[in-house]
């Protein structure tokens, strides 16, 4: 074929057939060239153990009902905390008037498993640590959270209810991978 | 001559290598792992991982490996996730996809410390092949033979007596895909497993390496052939 | 044009560039065999081991070696690969330059003027032996854990101040701090051979005769050559990497250091049966060590040892130089295999035997 593509008397057919082969060859080095380096790229890519730590998969069936827990994630503390059908039903008739950050119970749950609320546990007022994980921490007037540093407090669901603090906590994308745990990330 | 000396030194080199490796296929059992086209038996490593957390886990460990890499033979996330969480660790908590493989307590068998089975078929002679003769070596000491105390006869431990006790049997496990559980059944089951865990990536490098060679001899086909032509022409 | 004109504007600034433009460009004598592509193959070979090194490193722990490596096996992807890259591409890099070191023999090419070049390949032998071994240890397995602690007990040996190259290079025991400070060297020498393999190519270019006559330019004729004798190689490659990926690698590093087992005989890398079988040929510690500087330095001085003067080959020295060749295959397949006996001594002692006695008198003899 690469004879055919040369003229009839221009080019003799042995020279067409070597640039065929020429081009061949250098479009073969290409690839083995690129073949042998693309590993070497790949291996400094994110690997098994990075993309756990970046995803951690956390367990959430040892929270008993009405109790939390707190991880750290990439440098925030989360905190997970399972809610109980009265503190559901409590929150859900609260006016949207009376919150300064207005937010539905479903916008603050997460979806399919009601009862656990997943929230970064930094105040948005004054950045503070909030207190109301622990059974022996104080959980304010709403039973949530509240600020020991400039007193803000939060519902169960975290949502802003009194103090400085303007907006609701902040909740960080996760999945519930089976009914027992929570991919964040 | 020079030059057909080094091809034939390369050559010879070259096939005593594949030879070394080509002595397994002549045991009585054939593993799908076997040889240098070999692959892993992902059905038989599943049921091997069966029987590694039903029997093996109570004494060794598998440190080198988390449940998330058992997805390799096939498992789904949700099954790694429900297999994890059915693991209960040192610390009381259930173990994640991420989690290492739980580590036993670790038992001494006068003096005998179970080695930890991640690499085990790289690191005995024999492989693949030992670890089933192993599993299926322990029986009765013939006479003239003097067992130390709390050791059971094993004709494929070098020595003849070996501090872990048979244990595989028939049933010792239920198989989730039918299979009769028989304790060959099941040491070969778990030497595919073991084989898959001391080199998790020798299914890949089988298929690469073939795609490699193919590749390379087409291009050294038209290198030499390319080179042959300039030379002819121009040199 | 353009392009030369900037060439020659980078020419006239930096030397080096004008010596590899040189290389590449300059006409050369036609009709080159396929074995003087050699070099060029163990150059591509090092820059393989260079490349596949620095993605390694940053996954490396010199205190947990073992555990490092199990996870760039098995975590990092296409880990294995890279791997695997670099313990083929050491093997083969040795295969390489010992079939140079070889062919220089045999044409002896050793003699003046290219007994600077043939000094450097010695060089780089001893600094990628040093390397090789280093790789070994790194490894953090049974087998070269075992080597380290025989060579920091040799080192305490070493006269001078008691200890202080098992002190100062090995960080005292053999342990996570001497890994890390291997580590380094290992990088180290790794740069060495780099430059050392482009000052080399640069002697044996001044080494070679003047061309009579038109030559041939370096494209296509020389870069058809190269570029043949390179897949010929990749080919041999991709059938270790994919088949036979620990052929030579030694056996006793899938163990862990950690474990307390002690190998009755180290298992070395192919690459480094040769050299361990050499120093085996002297006894003791001493001995050991003695034997090693001894046998680099007799390669160091072979042309000096060559007595001939430039006259042409003899065929005694080819025959004797065949004979050497066996010699030091015999004595790394005896090292590999140990059998006791006699045997790896003499095969030891006959390689002193011949760049010390043999060689001087038979070439002076075939000279006159």
């Amino acid at each position: 074929m690469a004879e055919s593509t040369a003229g009839p008397d221009a080019v003799p057919p042995e020279a067409g057939r070597r640039d065929f082969l020429k081009i061949l060859a250098m479009a073969g080095g290409a690839v083995g060239v690129g073949s042998v380096v693309w590993p070497l790229l790949g291996a400094l890519t994110p690997g098994a153990g990075g993309k756990a730590q970046a995803r951690p998969i956390i367990n959430v069936s040892d929270i008993a009902e009405n109790s939390a827990k707190a991880v750290q994630w990439a440098g925030l503390p989360i905190l997970i905390r399972r809610l109980t059908d009265q503190q559901i039903a409590v929150a859900s008739v609260v006016a949207m008037a009376d919150l300064p950050d207005p937010a539905e119970v479903s916008s603050r749950v997460a979806p399919g498993n009601r009862h656990f609320v997943v929230v970064v546990g930094l105040n948005t007022g004054i950045p503070c640590q909030l207190e109301g994980n622990s059974p022996t921490d104080p959980r304010g007037h709403y039973d949530g959270w509240v600020c020991p540093c400039d007193g803000s407090e939060y519902d169960v669901l975290g949502r802003v209810r009194s103090g400085p603090a303007k907006y609701n906590l902040a909740i960080p994308r996760f999945t519930f991978i089976n009914n027992n745990q929570i991919q964040l990330g | 001559m020079m030059r057909r000396f080094f091809a034939s030194l390369l050559a010879g080199g070259l096939l005593a290598g594949v030879g070394a490796h080509a002595q397994d296929t002549l045991a009585p059992l054939r593993f799908q792992s076997d040889g240098v086209f070999g692959s892993i038996d992902l059905a038989a490593a599943q049921r091997g991982f069966a029987v590694y957390q039903g029997v093996c886990a109570s004494c060794h460990g598998m440190k080198a490996l988390h449940y998330r890499d058992l997805e390799a033979l096939g498992l789904t996330p949700e099954q790694v996730a429900g297999i994890a969480a059915g693991v209960k660790l040192a610390d009381g908590h259930a173990a994640t996809p991420n989690s290492r493989f739980k580590q036993p307590p670790l038992v001494s068998r006068g003096g005998a410390v179970p080695p930890d089975l991640s690499s085990i078929v790289a690191q005995r002679s024999g492989g693949t092949h030992y670890i089933y003769d192993f599993l299926t070596g322990f029986g009765p000491a013939p006479a003239g033979v003097t067992l130390l105390t709390g050791h059971s006869y094993n004709g494929a431990f070098p020595g003849g007596q070996v501090a872990m006790p048979a244990v595989l049997h028939d049933n010792a496990v239920a198989y989730a895909d039918g299979t009769k559980a028989t304790t060959a059944q099941e040491a070969a089951d778990v030497a595919e497993f073991l084989t898959w865990s001391a080199d998790p990536n020798l299914s890949t490098r089988h298929a690469v390496g073939v795609r490699a060679v193919i590749f390379f001899a087409f291009l050294v086909i038209v290198a030499v052939l390319t080179k042959r032509r300039i030379w002819r022409e121009r040199g | 044009m353009r392009v030369e004109a900037k060439q020659g504007w980078l020419a006239s600034r930096v030397p080096g560039f004008t010596c590899v433009r040189d290389m590449l460009c300059e006409s050369r004598s036609p009709g080159a065999p396929w074995l003087a592509t050699l070099p060029t193959l163990l150059a591509a070979m090092l820059v393989l081991l260079l490349a596949s090194g620095v993605v390694l490193a940053p996954f490396y722990d010199p205190r947990h070696a073992y555990a490092a490596l199990q996870t760039i096996m098995r975590d990092v992807p296409g880990g294995w690969l890279v791997l695997s890259y670099h313990q083929i591409g050491a093997s083969l890099a040795f295969a390489l330059l010992y079939l140079h070191l070889f062919r220089i023999l045999l044409v002896r090419g050793y003699r003046a003027p290219a007994e600077f070049g043939w000094m450097l390949w010695v060089k780089l032998l001893v600094v990628l032996l040093l390397a090789g071994w280093m790789g070994f240890v790194l490894n953090g397995g049974v087998g070269g854990h075992s080597s380290l602690f025989n060579a920091v007990n040799a080192a305490m040996l070493l006269p001078g101040i008691p200890g202080a190259v098992a002190m100062w290079v090995f960080g005292g025991a053999s342990g996570g701090a001497t890994l890390a400070r291997l580590l380094v060297f290992h990088a180290l020498l790794a740069l060495c051979a780099a430059w050392i393999i482009l000052m080399a190519f640069a002697a044996d270019k001044k080494a070679r005769p003047v061309l009579q006559g038109p030559g041939v330019p370096f494209w296509p004729i020389y870069a058809a050559q190269y570029f043949a004798a390179l897949s010929v190689l990749a080919l041999v490659f991709a059938v270790l990497l994919g088949f036979v990926p620990h052929w030579g690698q030694g056996t006793q590093n899938t163990i862990p250091a950690a474990t307390a087992v002690i190998p009755a005989a180290i298992s070395y890398p192919w690459y480094l049966t040769p050299a361990a079988g050499l120093a085996g040929a002297f006894p003791g510690v001493a001995g050991h060590i003695c034997a090693m500087i001894l046998a680099a330095a007799l390669l160091y001085a072979l042309p000096w040892l060559d007595r001939s003067r430039g006259a042409r080959h003899g065929r005694v020295y080819m025959a004797l130089t065949w004979l050497l060749g066996v010699d030091v295959l015999m004595l790394g397949l005896v090292t590999a295999f140990p059998m006791g006996g006699v045997l790896p001594k003499l095969l030891g002692l006959w390689f002193y035997f011949h760049f010390l006695v043999l060689t001087p008198l038979v070439t002076m003899m075939e000279a006159a």
